[in-house]
């Protein structure tokens, strides 16, 4: 029975509810309406008994009139009239009670009908003595039978009084007791009204519970959250399709995003194994750009040299090849991609103290060094190819003495390399030639081979950034300054 | 927590519904109970037999109290009584009332004016038509009534006069002589007032001639009230008190409840309290106060109570057996000041 309610469409659910509704106000209003239409109609029956009296009496009275007409006249009329008018009276005499109640106006019904029998009976004799022309008798009945309507008028009209003072004690009650049932029916109205509102609004409550659990399921969907229960499916009608439908879309909406999740991380993926291979070939241009310097021969022939030196007692030239020797293991040593700043300053030294021996002298070399910042880490084989290029280009072409600083520092988090000489200086188009990396196609045979544009882009695969590496000159003939821009990073850390 | 909710939702429905249905269940109660009220005439308890009392005054508390105890009586004996005076809108003359009496067919008359003009050769009539009919204190000898209830005339006479002898023995009196009025009903030729003032003046008489010089002596005259309209008695007994200070009575012997009434009255409103005594007859609540009050010396009465029953008995026994006793006799009581506590003390619920 339930489960046949539930499964009907909502539109006869409603429906239904409504008409069950209505049918109990219907109901109730009938109830009310022929208990208000009975006691109306109780109301007025109330003064019938009266209205009887009064027929009555009318009819004694007809009695009579008839009777004494006939006296009078003798007429066959007035005797017709007489018969009609008894024979009327006895009928209705007939409808009065004749037991003795203990109501005072049973035991007066019943006095009244004695009195009217005894009354027709002295009447009848009246009548009959006139037919038989006994006029002494008559006249005798005549007065008694008058004598006797008399005290049954008096009598009816008492009876008549004393109901109409009694009905009229009835009709007042009857009254109050019916507006009593009216405001009792218009409150129990009220109630009823007030009932069904809030049984109709339950009942709705009920049927529409599914559709607004089914409406802040949508609203969390919409929301992005698909992690919900599925909502259950109580009944088949339109909320319980609408539902049932919801369900199926939520679990294929899931479905999708996870398709779509898995097909985005097989992206990720491919995107970082293409990174990877990117690294590693930038790994492997680096290792061949290192390999293009690598000096294995002459480090082995230098340590040959300088034994050479020390059995011959020539100290400066095994000092001279010693330091030749050192500079060229550094390169060896380049297994190693990166080394610290101290390494690579030990590095310069060396080289400028070879380039002064074979200049002999010509080149003053400055340091300015943070101590502090000498373990943080570099590519190696930076420092030397610049200063090799302050040498090359900008001391050896200038007259006077060349001079070149190297400062070390930091700048908040930024270490700060700069080599500075008083050198030839650059155009802006060399200072681009140098960065961009275009072959010089001067290159002179005294290099060690690496060119700037290998060391910017060294650094530039170091860091990271464009702007690790800056060179700036006032103009030719004011000298260079190349400065580098590491980020502070401990040897530690690596 | 849900299904909580939805049990309790479950549970207000069918709450709701339960009380919609309840308040068509009351409306139809209340509908029903209020038919009930507005038809409550229903069973009644209807009688076998139907008597009428016919008395001149049928307010008075004399024969209500007599009516009363018929009533009780009556109904005892599946009968009713009724005082048919007060079923008309007009007052009628006893022998009026009679003859509607008669021609109402009742089963039993009590009639207290036996001796009334016309009234024989009414109960002959209504004893033709064999409706037995008992006088009341009143007798009517002549007639076929069937038995008559009455007062021991000559007894309460006599007990009058005693209590006057006794008043003129414990009281002083103004005057050489005792006055004493005795209030008669002008209207009707009632022989038991004939006999009452005999009876009084025969104890007088008698006590005189036994100790003549104990007391004043003692003047007796009788009075006509008249009684045959409304108002005319307390006319007739203020006459009594302003026609002239001299004559006014020093006893004042009333022998019916009406004259009690009215004389008790005029003896305060005249400011004579002390100086007029009265001798009351009946027992209402008025003249008991009168005599706590000392206006009233005594008051005689009569057993209204055994009266009514009288009267039914007698129409019971006719009807059972055909015939029944003559005479009936009722017994009469003295109150004074005396025994007043007693009195109301014994019966306090006959009122």
């Amino acid at each position: 029975m339930r489960d046949k309610f539930r499964n009907l469409p909502l539109r006869i659910k409603l429906t239904g509810i409504s008409l069950t509704v209505n049918m109990l106000v219907f109901l109730i209003n009938i109830v009310l309406l022929l208990a208000m239409n009975n006691m109306s109609d109780k109301i007025d029956t109330v003064y019938r008994a009266n209205l009887q009296l009064n027929e009555i009496s009318a009819a004694l009275n007809d009695v009579q009139e008839s009777m004494t007409e006939y006296l009078d006249t003798k007429t066959s009329d007035s005797l017709e009239n007489y018969y009609l008018s008894s024979q009327t009276f006895t009928e209705l005499i007939d409808n009065l009670g004749s037991t003795i109640t203990e109501s005072r106006q049973g035991r007066m019904e019943r006095s009244i009908k004695s009195m009217a029998e005894a009354y027709l009976e002295e009447v009848g004799q009246t009548i009959d003595a006139k037919r038989g022309r006994n006029v002494e008798k008559y006249r005798t009945r005549y007065e008694e039978a008058t004598k006797l309507y008399g005290y049954l008028n008096t009598y009816i009209y008492s009876l008549n009084n004393e109901q109409f003072k009694e009905n009229t004690e009835n009709y007042r009650e009857m009254l109050s007791a019916f507006r009593r049932f009216e405001v009792v029916g218009n409150i129990i109205m009220i109630i009823v009204i007030f009932t069904t509102t809030l049984l109709i609004l339950r009942l709705t409550t009920s049927l529409i519970r599914p559709l607004r659990s089914l409406t802040a399921m949508a609203n969390q969907v919409a929301k992005g959250n698909f992690e919900i229960p599925t909502l259950p499916v109580k009944s088949t009608d339109e909320i319980g399709i609408v539902t049932k439908a919801f369900n199926k879309m939520v679990v294929s909406i899931q479905d999708y995003i996870e398709k779509m999740r898995l097909s985005a991380e097989n992206e990720r993926e491919m995107k970082e194994r293409e990174l990877k291979m990117e690294t590693h070939l930038k790994d492997a241009q680096l290792k061949y750009l290192q390999a293009q310097i690598n000096p294995h021969f002459l480090f082995n022939t230098l340590n040959a040299g300088a034994q050479l030196a020390m059995m011959e007692g020539a100290d400066k030239t095994y000092e001279y090849v010693q330091v030749m020797s050192e500079f060229f293991r550094y390169n060896v040593k380049k297994g190693f991609t990166t080394v610290t700043v101290g390494e690579e300053l030990e590095l310069v030294d060396n080289y400028i103290y070879i380039l002064n021996v074979r200049f002999s002298g010509e080149i003053h070399y400055e340091k300015e060094v943070d101590t502090s910042l000498t373990n943080i880490e570099m590519p190696s084989m930076i420092l030397q190819p610049i200063v090799e290029n302050c040498v090359n280009h900008g001391i050896r072409e200038m007259m006077g003495e060349g001079k070149i600083k190297m400062s070390v520092y930091s700048l908040d988090d930024t270490l700060c390399i700069r080599i500075e000489d008083n050198g030839a200086g650059m155009d802006e188009e060399t200072i681009d030639r140098l960065k961009n990396g275009r072959p010089a196609n001067d290159r002179k045979m005294d290099s060690n081979g690496i060119g700037m544009d290998n060391v910017y882009a060294r650094l530039k695969l170091f860091t990271g950034t464009d702007d690790c590496f800056s060179i700036e000159s006032d103009g030719p003939g004011k000298g260079s300054r190349f400065t580098i821009y590491l980020d502070i990073k401990e040897k530690s850390d690596v | 927590m849900k299904k909580e909710l939805k049990r309790l939702n479950m549970i207000s429905i069918w709450v709701i519904t339960g009380i919609l249905v309840g308040l068509t269940g009351l409306l139809i109660v209340f509908f029903i109970s209020f038919n009930r009220t507005l038809s409550r005439k229903g069973s009644e308890a209807t009688y076998d037999k139907y008597y009428v009392m016919i008395s001149d005054d049928s307010s008075s508390s004399f024969w209500q109290s007599v009516y009363s105890s018929a009533l009780k009586e009556a109904k005892l004996q599946n009968a009713y009584i009724e005082m048919i005076s007060e079923n008309f809108s007009r007052d009628y003359t006893q022998t009026e009332l009679m003859e509607i009496a008669i021609s109402s067919n009742v089963d039993g008359i009590i009639v207290t004016d036996g001796e009334a003009e016309g009234m024989t050769e009414l109960i002959n009539k209504a004893y033709s038509a064999e409706i037995p009919v008992i006088t009341l204190i009143n007798d009517n000898m002549q007639s076929d009534r069937l038995s008559f209830v009455g007062i021991g005339n000559y007894k309460l006479g006599t007990e009058y006069g005693k209590l006057i002898i006794e008043m003129a023995n414990t009281k002083t009196f103004p005057g050489d002589t005792i006055e004493v009025t005795v209030l008669l009903d002008a209207g009707s030729e009632d022989s038991r007032q004939n006999v009452l003032a005999a009876a009084i003046q025969d104890t007088i008489k008698s006590d005189r001639n036994e100790n003549a010089d104990a007391h004043l002596p003692i003047e007796i005259t009788l009075a006509a009230v008249n009684a045959s309209n409304t108002f005319s008695v307390e006319e007739s007994v203020r006459k009594l008190f302003i026609s002239d200070k001299e004559s006014t009575p020093d006893i004042i012997v009333c022998l019916n409840e009406n004259d009690t009434n009215s004389v008790y009255q005029m003896v305060v409103d005249y400011n004579e309290v002390g100086l007029v005594n009265i001798l009351g007859y009946y027992d209402s609540e008025a003249i008991l106060k009168g005599i706590e009050r000392d206006v009233i010396y005594a008051t005689l009465f009569v057993d209204t109570d055994q009266m009514g029953r009288y009267c039914i008995d007698a129409l019971n026994e006719y009807y059972e057996f055909g015939y029944t006793s003559q005479y009936f006799t009722a017994d009469s009581y003295v109150i004074k000041k005396s025994n007043i506590d007693e009195y109301r003390k014994g019966e306090p619920d006959e009122r």
